[in-house]
């Protein structure tokens, strides 16, 4: 009988004990921590305990373990994954290379870091997610002229870098006042690429060399085309975070205070804690993830949607734009949502006016031609998740008798007409009785 | 100078020789030709119409110019057979062109009707 009560107990709870990602609730919730060595997990507590305290549920492995994996019988057992482990050079487990690309090309968000003597496993990730590291895997980024002012670093490979990224949506809304601390190396991005982003690049002045040794010719990476910190955000909306120095995110740099050579100002605390809480926010899809939903049109005074619009009818589109707020769905608020009324090319593009609470609409009238349309809506803004909506929509000429009766250019010729049927009358009439 | 005076004042003779031989003829004439005045001078005012605002209803334009040529061309007819003057048609009843005249017109207009749109 217990026995009963409890197998129907566990039945009836089951379902909800799955609250893993689901489209309602875009932020991630279970995260794979994959280490060089366990010291990580207090040396970078900070970071690890701002993860947990947002609800995320960190769970720490050595990088080659052997019963690591991603996903069993086909379903991912995580979210997200971090690496942490600039020197492995090959995961244990099930995992590899093929392995982690499928798991981001199947909308999972990744952070990756490298260091100095990262290896060619890191490296060749980071040039499948779309960014180069420095050939030479002694390099470092050196800066002479922006470093950090310390007392026992005297090489300048600690830099402090302010060249931000400048978007909200990425970095918060609060401006980060101190500068990052860096030290670690350097890669370059392809600027033709669109999906991926500079958030953190060296100042004018660094170069990627060896610090050791003497330069034998000029360094291959320079100036602000260094990126120190990058983002990717894909097609399917995964976000990568790739770094190059991984204790850019330790106790240790959060808690320093930062001065940068030649200015006089010294921070009290660098914004590495700032910076990097805030983009961990961003890469787990707290902030910056809308949805479409709701997508509507109808001819103006009907109700429903129509099976197919006529020429120079007029009508109205209507779309609800929501944006993930890390607990709930708020209103997205933005003037330059367009949509565009699209056969080969747009023949009507307009720019949906909002409610302020989400809802966006416009109305306007077919265009003259007849043909199988589509209600496009292309939106991709930095930072965001892209929006690609399409609605196909035919338009039929008009019918025979759609036409108007009579038309005002041709009442000449009717005038005549009639005229010559009058005079034809009054003719033979005058005609026949004329003596 | 005066060789020019002398060609207008030939002009001038010549329309007046028209225009006293014209009033010779019988009423009946006289009348078709007013009437085919009057279509013809329709007719001019739809080509001018089509000019100024474009053939866009071509169907309505060719039925009301149509229609008027027409019945110019119509009436002309009946003018031709109905002319005492005329050696050709001596023989044929003015009863009978008239007959005809109309039967014709009322094909005309039908077409003309249905053209139009």
């Amino acid at each position: 009988m217990s026995k009963v009560i409890t197998f129907l107990t566990l039945t009836v709870f089951l379902p909800f004990l799955c609250n893993s990602f689901s489209p309602e609730s875009p932020t991630d919730r279970r995260i794979l921590v994959l280490l060089d060595d366990f010291a990580l997990k207090s040396s970078h507590s900070l970071f690890f305990k701002s993860l947990q305290s947002r609800g995320f549920e960190l769970d720490f492995k050595l990088a080659d373990d052997p019963k690591i994996s991603l996903q069993r019988y086909g379903q991912y057992l995580y979210d997200a994954l971090i690496i942490f482990s600039p020197t492995i050079e090959s995961f244990g487990g099930s995992i590899d290379q093929a392995a982690i690309l499928d798991f981001v090309d199947s909308g999972h968000d990744l952070i990756i870091t490298a260091d100095a003597n990262a290896s060619d496993l890191i490296r060749e990730i980071a040039t499948e997610c779309g960014v180069d590291f420095d050939e030479d895997s002694n390099a470092v980024v050196i800066d002479h002229i922006s470093y950090a002012v310390s007392e026992t670093e005297g090489d300048h490979t600690l830099i402090a870098s302010d060249d931000l990224i400048n978007s909200n949506v990425i970095l918060g809304s609060k401006k980060i006042e101190a500068p990052v601390l860096f030290q670690g190396v350097g890669h370059t991005i392809n600027p033709i690429n669109s999906l991926v982003l500079k958030v953190l690049s060296a100042s004018p002045s660094a170069y990627s060399a060896n610090p050791k040794s003497k330069l034998s010719s000029p360094p291959s990476l320079t100036g602000s085309a260094i990126s120190l910190v990058s983002v990717v955000q894909a097609r399917n909306n995964a976000r990568v975070v790739i770094s190059g120095s991984l204790s850019m995110f330790s106790n240790r740099f959060f808690r320093s205070g930062v001065q940068k050579a030649g200015s006089d100002i010294k921070h009290e605390k660098s914004g590495n804690e700032q910076f990097l809480v805030e983009l961990g926010k961003w890469v787990f899809h707290e902030r910056g993830h809308l949805k479409a939903v709701n997508v509507r049109h109808n001819k103006v005074g009907e109700g429903d949607e129509p099976a197919q619009y006529r020429i120079n009818d007029d009508l109205e589109y209507a779309i609800d734009i929501y944006e993930w707020s890390g607990t709930s769905w708020e209103p997205y608020v933005a003037d330059d949502v367009q949509v565009q009324f699209y056969m080969m090319s747009p023949y009507v593009l307009k720019t949906l006016s909002n409610d302020q609470k989400g809802h966006y609409f416009t109305s306007f009238k077919v265009p003259d031609v007849y043909g199988v349309f589509q209600f496009k809506v292309e939106y991709h803004r930095l930072g965001y998740t892209s929006l690609s909506l399409s609605k196909q929509i035919p338009v039929r000429p008009f019918r025979h008798n759609e036409y108007e009766r009579f038309i005002p250019a041709a009442y000449p010729y009717y005038g005549a007409a009639f005229s010559m049927m009058t005079g034809f009358f009054i003719f033979t009439v005058i005609h026949l009785y004329n003596k | 100078m005066g060789r020019s005076s002398s060609t207008s004042k030939d002009a001038l003779a010549l329309f007046r020789s028209l225009g006293s031989a014209y009033s010779a003829t019988p009423t009946t004439l006289k009348i078709i030709d007013l009437y085919v005045v009057y279509a013809v001078f329709t007719a001019l005012i739809q080509v001018v119409h089509v000019a100024v605002v474009g053939s866009f209803p071509f169907n309505s334009f060719l039925s009301g110019v149509l229609s008027s040529i027409g019945t110019a061309v119509l009436a002309v007819c009946l003018r031709i057979q109905v002319n005492k003057e005329n050696k050709e048609f001596k023989d044929l009843p003015s009863e009978r062109a008239f007959a005809d005249f109309v039967l014709c017109n009322l094909v005309l207009h039908l077409v003309i009707m249905n053209f139009l749109g």
